[in-house]
C-alpha cells in the first residue's frame, strides 16, 4: 500500500462512513493485520465503536477476518482489502452501466446494494419497488415481478452474486459443512461457492407502496419493523447478494476495447468486436489473455440483424482486423471459416500505452510526445540518434529529454566501454519501460483524486454557512408550499437569499460539479492502468 | 682498323629524367624502380636516384608506396603547377587534406599525420587558405569543430547535415511544413477512401500511399528549394509515425516497379488515435481561472 493509496482510502472512508470508520480503517491499512484488542488499543477508541466500524467495513466487503497467527484457538485477526475501498470511486460508473443495460430498475437495484453492501433479494426488491412507485405519477405503482425479473437478469449475466457463506461454528441454513475458519491469507472467493449465481425461490408478490409525506416518520419506522419480521417469511434469509465488481470491470474493459476499435478502424469493425466479446462474456475466465476461439460462422450467425453485412464482407473485415498493427483480433485456426480470438492482454497493453503517450503529449507538448513514442518503439537510443529520428533540433531535443528524465518517464541506461565508468567512454542510452511508467502514472492518478476530493471538501467547508442558509430556506419553502401558503409569502422567503449570495451558490455548485466530474474522469484512467498492470501479473 | 668507338649513351641527368617521365606516361599507374632499371640498364644507381630526387623536389613526380615497394607516378601537370612555390611542409599538409576527400580533416588529425607542431600547421593552413587552395567547413555535429578540405570539393552530407541543414542551422520550420503537408496528403487520401463506401478491403488499399507517391506529391508542390530524395521523405514520414498519426506497412514488390527498393515497398496511411485524451489530463489545475 503506497502512501497515496492510503491517503485516498482515508478520504473515501471519511466521506462515506465518517471519522470513526476512517480512523479505524486507515490504521488497519497501515498495520496490516491486527486483532480487535490491539486495534482498539492503538486507535484509542472505545471497544464498541471499533466493533461497529469493523462491522460496517465487513458489511461492504472491505474488511475480512480469519484465524490469527496463533491458529484457530487464538484471537481473530482482521485485515483490510484496499481494492474494495478504491472501488468506491467507481460506484457512479457501476450505477450508470446498470442503468444503460437494464434501465431504471437495474440502476436502483445496483444503487441499493452498493449502498448497503449486502442485501437479501426480497428486501432489495421491496425497497426498489417503493422508490420507483414514489417517482411514478399518482395511481400507478411498480409491480414486484418487474423488479424481480430485472434482478434475475442481473444475476444471470453475473453482475450480482451471492456473498460467500461464512463458515461458522454453528449449523447454517444452507447446510454448509462445519469447516474451520479459513486462514487470513486465503479468503474464499465467491466463485468457489457452486451456487453463486442461483436465484433463491422466494414468495414475493405485491406492489410498491407509495409513501405519503404526512406519514413520513411513522411509515419509515413501521417499514423498518416490517422488514425485520418480513424477512423470515420470504424464504431467503441468510442469502445475501453483493455486486460482482469483477464482472463490471470486464464490462468496462470490453467497452474500452470496442471504442478503441471504432476510433481506429470504423463502426462495422467495432460491431464485430462487440459481437465477439458478447459471445465470450461468460465463457472466458477473468484473467485470460485471449477470449475463446470463435469461428467466423458463429460470428456471422450471432451478428445483430440490424447491420446486414454479407458473409464475404464480414470475412474481409475480420482479415483487416487481424492485419491491423494494433492486433486487437488474432486468427488461431482455419476450421469453421477461420477461428478468431480477441487479444485481451495485448489490447490492454495498447490502451495503456496510448494513455501514457496522451499524458506526455498533454503535459509536455507534441515534440516530447514524439520523442517518447520514438523511445517506446525503438527501445534504446543514444542522444544523437534521438535527434536524428525525431527531426528535432539538438538543443531542444536535449532539453526535452532531460525534462522527461527528471519526471522519471524516461530512464537512462549506461553501457561502459571500460571497466571504470568513465563518462567519456560510456554509452548513455535512453529508454522507456512501459510497466514501471504505468505504475508511476497510477500513483499520480491516486494523488490527483485525493487532491480533488480535498479541494471539494475545502470548498464545501469554506461556504458552509452559505450552504446551510440555502438549505434552511429550501426547507422553509417546502413546508410553506405543502401547507398551501400564498405567493407573497413564498417570494418573501426566497428573497432572504440575496442576489450575490445566489450567484456565489451557483459558482460553488459549478465548482463542485466540475471537481466531481474530473474525479470520474481520472477514475477512467485509473481503471485502464490498473487493468493493464493486473494483466501483466501472473494469475493468482 | 679504325677503333670502333662505342658511343656512350649520354648519361645526361636531364635525359634520364625525361626518360623516366616518358616511362611514367607509358604506365599511368606508376612505375617501380625495377622498371626504370630495366629500361636504362646502364644508368648507375646513384644517377638514377639523383634523377628521381630531382623530379620529386621539382614536383613532377609522385612517390607512392604499395605492398611491393615504391612507385613513382607522374604528377598531374595542373596540380603540379598549383603547389609550385610552396615549400615541402605545405605540400605535405596539402597532400594530407587532399587525401581526406570530401569528408574533410580536422587540425588534430593533420598534426598526427604530418608530425608537425601545431603552430606550424596553423601557419601553413592560413597560407593555403589565402591561396584559395583549401577551405574550412563547419561541422554540424560539433559547431566549434572545423574540418578542412580542398577548395572546389562539395562537403559530404555527414558534415553539413544534408537537406535539413542550411548553414549549420537545423531548419525546423521547413521540417514542420513538410511534416504537415505529408500528413494532409495521407489524411485526404484516407478520407477519400472512407467516403467511397466500397468494400472494406478496397477502402483500406486505396487509403495506402507508397513513399514514392508521397515523394512525387511533395516535389510537385514545390515548397522545397532543395532537392529532396525519397530517403528524405521517408525520414519525414517516420517522424509522422512517431507522432502517432501514420502507420506503415512493408510489402514485397516486384523489382522494377516504380519506387521499390530492394524488392520492398513502404506503404503509409493516416490513422486516428485509439483513445481520446485521457482523464488524468482533463483535471483542472485549481489555480487557473479558466476552469472556474
Amino acid at each position: 500500500m503506497t502512501a497515496q493509496e492510503v491517503r485516498l482510502c482515508g478520504l473515501l472512508l471519511q466521506e462515506h462512513f465518517g471519522d470513526v470508520v476512517e480512523k479505524v480503517g486507515t490504521h488497519l491499512i497501515c498495520s496490516g493485520v491486527l486483532t480487535l484488542r490491539a486495534l482498539a488499543h492503538e486507535t484509542k477508541l472505545p471497544l464498541d465503536l471499533v466493533k461497529k466500524s469493523l462491522c460496517v467495513l465487513m458489511q461492504h466487503g472491505m474488511c475480512a477476518f480469519g484465524a490469527g497467527r496463533r491458529g484457530p484457538a487464538g484471537p481473530v485477526e482482521y485485515h483490510i482489502i484496499c481494492e474494495h475501498i478504491l472501488h468506491m470511486l467507481r460506484y457512479p460508473r457501476y450505477i450508470y452501466t446498470a442503468k444503460s443495460l437494464y434501465g431504471d430498475t437495474g440502476e436502483l437495484i445496483v444503487e441499493e446494494i452498493l449502498q448497503s453492501g449486502q442485501m437479501t433479494m426480497s428486501s432489495t426488491v421491496k425497497t426498489v419497488a417503493d422508490r420507483l412507485t414514489h417517482n411514478m405519477p399518482e395511481g400507478q405503482s411498480m409491480d414486484y415481478s418487474e423488479v424481480v425479473s430485472a434482478f434475475s437478469r442481473l444475476v444471470e449475466t453475473h453482475f450480482l452474486q451471492r456473498c460467500p457463506p461464512m463458515a461458522s461454528a454453528g449449523s447454517s441454513s444452507s447446510g454448509a459443512v462445519n469447516t474451520p475458519l479459513p486462514a487470513v491469507t486465503q479468503p474464499t472467493k465467491p466463485e468457489d461457492h457452486p451456487e453463486c449465481y442461483r436465484l433463491p425461490y422466494i414468495n414475493l408478490t405485491g406492489q410498491g407502496k407509495r409513501r405519503r409525506s404526512s406519514e413520513d416518520g411513522e411509515a419509515e419506522q413501521r417499514a423498518a419493523k416490517k422488514a425485520k419480521t418480513d424477512n423470515s417469511e420470504r424464504g431467503d434469509e441468510g442469502i445475501y447478494w453483493q455486486v460482482n465488481f469483477q464482472r463490471f470491470h470486464l464490462h468496462f474493459r470490453d467497452q474500452a476495447i470496442i471504442s478503441a476499435v471504432s476510433c481506429k478502424l470504423d463502426q462495422a469493425s467495432s460491431e464485430i468486436v462487440r459481437t465477439m466479446l458478447r459471445m465470450s462474456e461468460v465463457t472466458t475466465p477473468a484473467h485470460a489473455a485471449f477470449t475463446q476461439a470463435l469461428s467466423a460462422n458463429e460470428i456471422f450467425r450471432a451478428f445483430p440483424s440490424s447491420y446486414n453485412i454479407a458473409r464475404p464482407i464480414l470475412d474481409q473485415y475480420l482479415t483487416l482486423l487481424v492485419d491491423d498493427p494494433m492486433e486487437f483480433v488474432g486468427r488461431t485456426g482455419d476450421s469453421g471459416g477461420g477461428m478468431y480470438v480477441v487479444n485481451l492482454h495485448r489490447a490492454l497493453a495498447n490502451l495503456a500505452r496510448a494513455t501514457l503517450e496522451s499524458v506526455v503529449q498533454e503535459r509536455f507538448g507534441s515534440r516530447s510526445a514524439r520523442i517518447f513514442r520514438l523511445l517506446l518503439r525503438k527501445r534504446h537510443l543514444e542522444q544523437k540518434q534521438v535527434e536524428d529520428f525525431a527531426m528535432v533540433p539538438a538543443k531542444e531535443a536535449k532539453y526535452m529529454l532531460y525534462t522527461l528524465l527528471s519526471e522519471n518517464l524516461v530512464q537512462l541506461q549506461e553501457i561502459p566501454k571500460t571497466p571504470d565508468y568513465a563518462p567519456s567512454r560510456t554509452f548513455y542510452l535512453y529508454t522507456v519501460n512501459q510497466l514501471p511508467t504505468a505504475r508511476l502514472l497510477l500513483q499520480h492518478c491516486y494523488k490527483t483524486v485525493g487532491n480533488l476530493i480535498e479541494r471539494r471538501l475545502y470548498e464545501t467547508k469554506e461556504n458552509k454557512r452559505l450552504l446551510e442558509k440555502s438549505q434552511r430556506i429550501e426547507a422553509i419553502l417546502a413546508s410553506l408550499q405543502a401547507t398551501g401558503a400564498e405567493a407573497a409569502q413564498l417570494t418573501e422567503v426566497e428573497e432572504m437569499i440575496t442576489a450575490p449570495e445566489r450567484q456565489q451558490l451557483e459558482t460553488l455548485r459549478h465548482h463542485i460539479n466540475k471537481l466531481d466530474s474530473s474525479e470520474n474522469q481520472v477514475d477512467e484512467t485509473i481503471f485502464l492502468l490498473e487493468s493493464y498492470i493486473n494483466s501483466t501479473q501472473a494469475p493468482p | 682498323m679504325t677503333e670502333v668507338k662505342v658511343k656512350k649513351e649520354s648519361t645526361d641527368p636531364v635525359d634520364i629524367e625525361n626518360r623516366i617521365k616518358e616511362l611514367c606516361l607509358q604506365f599511368p599507374h606508376g612505375i617501380t624502380d625495377q622498371v626504370i632499371q630495366n629500361d636504362m640498364p646502364h644508368v648507375e644507381v646513384q644517377q638514377r636516384a639523383m634523377a628521381i630526387n630531382r623530379l620529386l623536389s621539382v614536383g613532377q613526380l609522385d612517390l607512392l608506396k604499395n605492398s611491393n615497394g615504391l612507385l613513382y607516378r607522374l604528377k598531374d601537370a595542373q596540380s603540379a603547377s598549383k603547389v609550385k612555390g610552396s615549400d615541402n611542409q605545405e605540400k605535405l599538409v596539402y597532400q594530407i587534406i587532399e587525401d581526406a576527400g570530401n569528408k574533410g580533416i580536422w587540425t588534430r588529425d593533420i598534426r598526427y599525420k604530418s608530425n608537425l607542431p601545431l603552430t606550424e600547421i596553423n601557419k601553413i593552413l592560413k597560407n593555403l587558405e589565402s591561396k584559395k587552395l583549401i577551405k574550412a567547413v563547419k561541422s554540424v555535429a560539433a559547431s566549434k569543430k572545423k574540418v578542412y578540405m580542398l577548395y572546389n570539393l562539395q562537403p559530404d552530407r555527414s558534415v553539413t547535415g544534408g537537406a535539413w541543414y542550411s548553414d549549420q542551422d537545423f531548419e525546423s520550420e521547413f521540417v514542420e511544413v513538410l511534416n504537415q503537408q505529408c500528413f494532409k496528403f495521407l489524411q485526404s487520401k484516407a478520407e477519400a477512401a472512407r467516403d467511397s463506401k466500397q468494400s472494406p478491403m478496397v477502402q483500406r488499399n486505396s487509403s495506402l500511399a507508397t513513399s514514392h507517391e508521397v515523394w512525387k506529391y511533395i516535389c510537385e508542390l514545390g515548397i522545397s528549394k532543395v532537392d529532396l530524395s525519397m530517403e528524405d521523405i521517408e525520414t519525414i514520414l517516420n517522424t509522422l509515425i512517431f507522432d502517432g498519426k501514420v502507420e506503415m506497412t512493408i510489402i514485397a514488390a516486384k523489382e522494377g516497379t516504380v519506387g521499390s527498393v530492394d524488392g520492398q515497398m513502404k506503404l503509409y496511411r493516416g490513422v486516428n488515435p485509439i483513445i481520446q485524451p485521457t482523464g488524468l489530463v482533463k483535471t483542472p489545475c485549481g489555480l487557473c481561472p479558466v476552469t472556474f
